[in-house]
Formats: C-alpha cells, sequence, structure tokens
C-alpha cells in the first residue's frame, strides 16, 4: 500500500500501533517490471543520493505471496549498480536497508504449486527506504487465545481484538467498556494500548471461571495490565445500572449471537407463567432471574443507542455486526442520529459475514437514558431513527453488493 | 471493583428514580490496588463527580490507613492542584472492593459483590 504522511514520525507510529503493517518504507519507486522501475528510480537520485557515502547497508527482496530464490535476489540487488552506494555492506546491522517488495496475485488454488513456480511473473514491485519494522505484529503472539491463563468458547482471537482496539483509539487515560464483555479478550489488547477498562455480562460465570480469582483478572494479570481493569460487573445491558452518560472514550464490544452465546435479557416471555421471584429472591446470592432470546437485529440497534447516551462527545463504538448464520442475511447497520458511521469491514466466511462495525457519537446534548425495553418492531422505527432496512441499506449496499440475497 | 465503579451505579430497580445514588456499603472487604495516575483522565472524568459523595466515600472504614481528607468545598476545574488530584486518584481507582453489599437507600435492594464482581442484576419483579 503506498500512502501519503506529513513526517516521517507518523510512519514510525503507525508501524508502532498497526497490527497488519510487516514494515514501512520510504516510497522511491515501482514498476510492472524491474527495466520501468530503474527508469523512474534513475531519477529520483535526491531521495537515495544521501546514502551513496558513509553509510552501511544491505538490500532486502521480498515477495507478497511468493518465495525468491536466492540467485534472482542476487540479480535484483545487481540491477541497482547505478546508485553506487560507496558505503560497506553489512547484513547483520545495516544504517540503511534498500527493499524491493514484488507483489504477486493470490494463489487461491494454486497454493500448492512448486515454490518458486511463477517467479518473475510479479503485478508490481515497489521499491524503498526501510523506516520501521512492523511492532505490533507480535503482539498476535502474545495475546495468543490459547496461550491465555483463561479464555473460553467465545473469546475473540487475538489479531481481531488488536484491530478493534485500534479502531477504539485507546490511549493513556481513556476509559472503554465492554457491555458483552464474556472471557474478556478484547479488554485485554484496549488496557495493551493504555486505556482503563470495564466491562459487564449479564453471566457472571463468563467473567469468573472456574478459579478463585475471576478468570479475566487472571489473563489481565498475564499481560500485566490487570491494574487498568477497574471493574467487571454482573448485569443485562438492557436493564443497566448507570448512574449517568458521557462516560466512555470507546464501547468496544462482540454482541452475542450465534449458537454459544445466543442473545439473552432479563425478563420472561410473554405467557411464561411467573414463578414467586421475591421468595427467590431472598437468597440474592444464588438467585438467577429468568431470560429470554433477544432479537438479533433489536439488539445492534439498542446497542447503538445506548453507546449515544454512555459515550463521551466524539467516543467511539467499535463492534461486531452479527449476520444470521442461517439465513445468510446481513443485520442492517442501524441508523442513529448522533452517531456517524466511521467503517465498516466485512470479514467474509462466504456463505455468510461478519461486519466490524465503527461509528462515532457527534452530538454535545445530553440526553436521557434510553429506554430498551422489549417492544415492537414497528413501534422502534415510528419516532426519532430512519429503519435500518430501509433507506439506509439501499444507499449503503448499492456500491458493494457482495450479498446474493441482495438484489 | 474499584470505588470508580461505585461512584456510576445507581440502584435502577422498577421505579426506583431518585435517592437511588448512592448505593450504601456494607460487611465490605476491600484490598489497595495499583493504578496509572493519570490527571488528564481525572480531569477529565472530573464533572461527573459528585463531590459529597465522594468525601463519603473516602471516609469509609474499610479506605486502609485511615480516611483520606478532602476539601469540603468541592474545587474548580482550574484550580484542581496535584496533591488533591491524588487523593480523589486514590478513593476512585486504588481502592479495590473483593466482598460487600451495595444496598439501594431508596428501595432497599440489595447488591452483592463476590470476589470483586457486583451482580446488578435485578429479580423478574424489580425490571420495568
Ligand atoms: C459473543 S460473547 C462475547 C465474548 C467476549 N468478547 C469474549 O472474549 O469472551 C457475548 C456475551 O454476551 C453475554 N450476553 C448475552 N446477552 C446479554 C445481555 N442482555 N446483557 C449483557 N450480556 C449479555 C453473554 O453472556 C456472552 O458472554
Ligand atoms: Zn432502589
Amino acid at each position: 500500500m503506498v500512502a501519503e504522511v506529513e513526517d516521517e514520525e507518523h510512519a514510525r507510529i503507525l508501524a508502532k500501533r498497526c497490527v497488519l503493517i510487516k514494515s514501512v518504507l520510504e516510497f522511491f519507486s515501482s514498476g510492472a517490471s524491474y527495466e520501468a522501475l530503474h527508469l523512474t528510480n534513475r531519477n529520483k537520485e535526491h531521495l537515495w543520493a544521501p546514502f551513496q557515502k558513509n553509510t552501511t547497508w544491505k538490500f532486502s527482496v521480498t515477495g507478497y505471496n511468493q518465495t525468491i530464490p536466492k540467485y534472482r535476489q542476487r540479480d535484483v540487488v545487481e540491477g541497482f549498480s547505478y546508485m553506487a552506494l560507496k558505503g560497506p555492506v553489512d547484513l547483520a546491522n545495516p544504517e540503511q536497508e534498500f527493499c524491493c517488495f514484488e507483489e504477486y496475485s493470490s494463489k487461491g488454488k494454486e497454493a500448492l504449486r512448486p515454490k518458486y513456480d511463477g517467479d518473475g511473473n510479479f503485478i508490481c514491485v515497489y521499491f524503498g527506504r526501510l523506516i520501521a519494522k512492523g511492532q505490533a505484529r507480535n503482539l498476535i503472539q502474545k495475546y495468543d487465545v490459547k496461550k491465555r491463563a483463561y479464555y473460553g468458547n467465545t473469546s475473540m482471537d487475538a489479531e481481531m481484538s488488536l484491530l478493534m482496539a485500534n479502531q477504539t483509539l485507546s490511549a493513556n487515560g481513556k476509559l472503554i467498556y465492554d457491555p458483552f464483555v464474556g472471557t474478556g479478550s478484547m479488554l485485554y489488547t484496549v488496557a495493551e494500548f493504555g486505556a482503563y477498562v470495564i466491562g459487564s455480562d449479564i453471566d457472571g460465570r463468563q467473567m469468573r471461571g472456574k478459579g478463585k480469582e475471576p478468570g479475566v483478572l487472571s489473563s489481565a494479570g498475564q499481560y500485566k495490565v490487570a491494574s487498568r481493569i477497574l471493574s467487571l460487573l454482573t448485569f443485562d445491558v438492557t436493564n443497566n445500572p448507570w448512574r449517568c452518560g458521557g462516560l466512555f472514550d470507546a464501547i468496544i464490544t462482540d454482541p452475542p449471537y450465534g449458537v454459544r452465546a445466543g442473545a439473552k435479557r432479563l425478563g420472561r416471555k410473554p405467557g411464561v407463567p411467573s414463578r414467586d421471584s421475591v421468595a427467590a429472591m431472598r437468597d440474592p446470592d444464588t438467585y438467577i432471574p429468568p431470560t429470554h432470546p433477544y432479537e438479533l437485529s433489536m439488539l445492534a440497534l439498542d446497542l447503538v443507542i445506548l453507546s449515544r447516551y454512555l459515550l463521551k462527545d466524539g467516543g467511539r463504538l467499535v463492534f461486531f455486526l452479527p449476520t444470521v448464520n442461517d439465513e445468510y442475511k446481513e443485520v442492517d447497520i442501524p441508523v442513529v442520529e448522533g452517531m456517524e458511521l466511521v467503517a465498516n469491514s466485512l470479514e467474509n466466511f462466504g456463505a455468510w459475514g461478519r461486519r466490524l462495525i465503527t461509528m462515532v457519537k457527534k452530538e454535545s446534548i445530553t440526553r436521557e437514558a434510553p429506554d430498551l425495553r422489549p417492544r415492537e418492531c414497528s413501534e422502534r422505527y415510528l419516532d426519532h431513527y430512519v429503519p435500518a432496512h430501509r433507506d439506509f441499506r439501499e444507499k449503503y449496499f448499492a456500491g458493494f453488493n457482495r450479498n446474493p440475497d441482495v438484489p | 471493583m474499584r470505588l470508580i465503579a461505585h461512584h456510576i451505579l445507581a440502584c435502577h430497580a422498577k421505579g426506583c428514580t431518585s435517592n437511588n445514588f448512592p448505593l450504601k456499603f456494607s460487611d465490605v472487604e476491600s484490598q489497595n490496588a495499583e493504578a496509572e495516575f493519570s490527571p488528564d483522565f481525572l480531569k477529565g472524568f472530573y464533572p461527573k463527580i459528585e463531590w459529597n459523595v465522594l468525601i463519603t466515600t473516602a471516609k469509609e472504614k474499610f479506605i486502609k490507613f485511615g480516611e483520606v481528607s478532602l476539601p469540603e468545598e468541592q474545587p474548580n476545574l482550574e484550580d484542581l492542584d496535584e496533591e488533591t488530584l491524588k487523593k480523589i486518584h486514590h478513593v476512585l481507582l486504588e481502592i479495590d472492593v473483593i466482598t460487600g453489599k451495595m444496598s439501594c437507600p431508596n428501595c432497599g435492594h440489595i447488591y452483592p459483590i463476590m470476589s470483586g464482581i457486583p451482580n446488578m442484576l435485578l429479580a423478574e419483579h424489580e425490571i420495568a
């Protein structure tokens, strides 16, 4: 990817935080062939001439989707002899590293072809000077779920938890909340980048696990971020005890969907006979109130409305938009006044997918706590918000119609 | 549960909409815990602070090493000095409640805290 940044320092910051970055280079030239590349690169002398003298250097030649054989790497490096780098080569610790990066098309079905097959048939080759190697990539290993003190079958994988954490703009001195915290996967990655965190879940067992200390705190301890976990709480987010709004810099969450962690809310389905809950309450330590299913699109909408209340102005909501697996139908992105869409990225599993949605709160008025009581679908489209599936869907999906079910 | 949570929670039982904050502590066991000091965070949070509640909380007997003395009058945000900020930080972020109860001054609902996790779930007859 070629991008413009104001300052080399900004490029270094990106290399520090972006989980997907392998390295950041100062871009010199590119081309569909090395001849084309050299043609432009010879004219970019002002960029590389400063390193001709008194600079130790090395070259690296790598490819995307391709291993490049040693003999061709040598040929490629020789092709740059006109740069006349006089300083000694230093393979271990060079002052400057010049990199060629060849981009090959995805192998797809050909994944099993011999290693060097198709070598040189790249789409494009890029050339530049190394600024920084990506430093956030190794966090994927660090936060590997399988190596975690406590995790469960709902735990979010490390790479995604890190990507989500970056979407929240986590930093020191911020307060970030996960209302469906489960085993806490995103609390750790958000705390890694400096923020204080709070998590809640309707099911205390998810946060506790079986040990003496709550499992989420054990894992946080392993990552040395336990001091940033300010609180874990048990409650139904639709019946929440927050005293006021405007509390959080970001809300990050993976709402319940699917078989393993279906959505629930307190209360009973109409018509289900009620037990004497007053009697049951005599032992509040063990009392588990009844719950009933929580319709998916309602949940997504409630989450956005609640976030608008709980976020500070400018605060972000980062969440996965569940997809209904057996119907292969995407749940619409809720449209709520005061909440603007920042990003919508699809993780495509073929027959279905999930969308990582980032929204930002853009309003400074103080609202009343929203009423998230169960309500009829028709009713919730009557007042101030627009039905997600009406205008929005057309506008939004017209551009990139990935779903074969959508006309 | 760090005490900051107590400061932003209120009883949410059906119909309990006034005098439902602060929840009253009883049978509390707490410990001192670490938290990075962030003046920026505290200043951002400052408008959410109910000063009288903070003072009362700071006098809770379970806070080890004695009470934290905060000025009776709430200082203006601009006048906050580092010493006061550190005290606020200590009360809100460095006291960790492990077990105990929080009860509603209005309706009497008891929210138990076990292994540091308050159970804020409502019973069936308490949800709106
Ligand atoms: C997909 S999981 C989240 C998993 C979490 N990201 C993790 O790393 O383990 C969804 C969670 O939402 C919880 N949940 C379901 N309905 C809820 C509700 N109404 N209020 C709060 N939490 C709820 C479930 O107990 C479950 O732990
Ligand atoms: Zn109450």
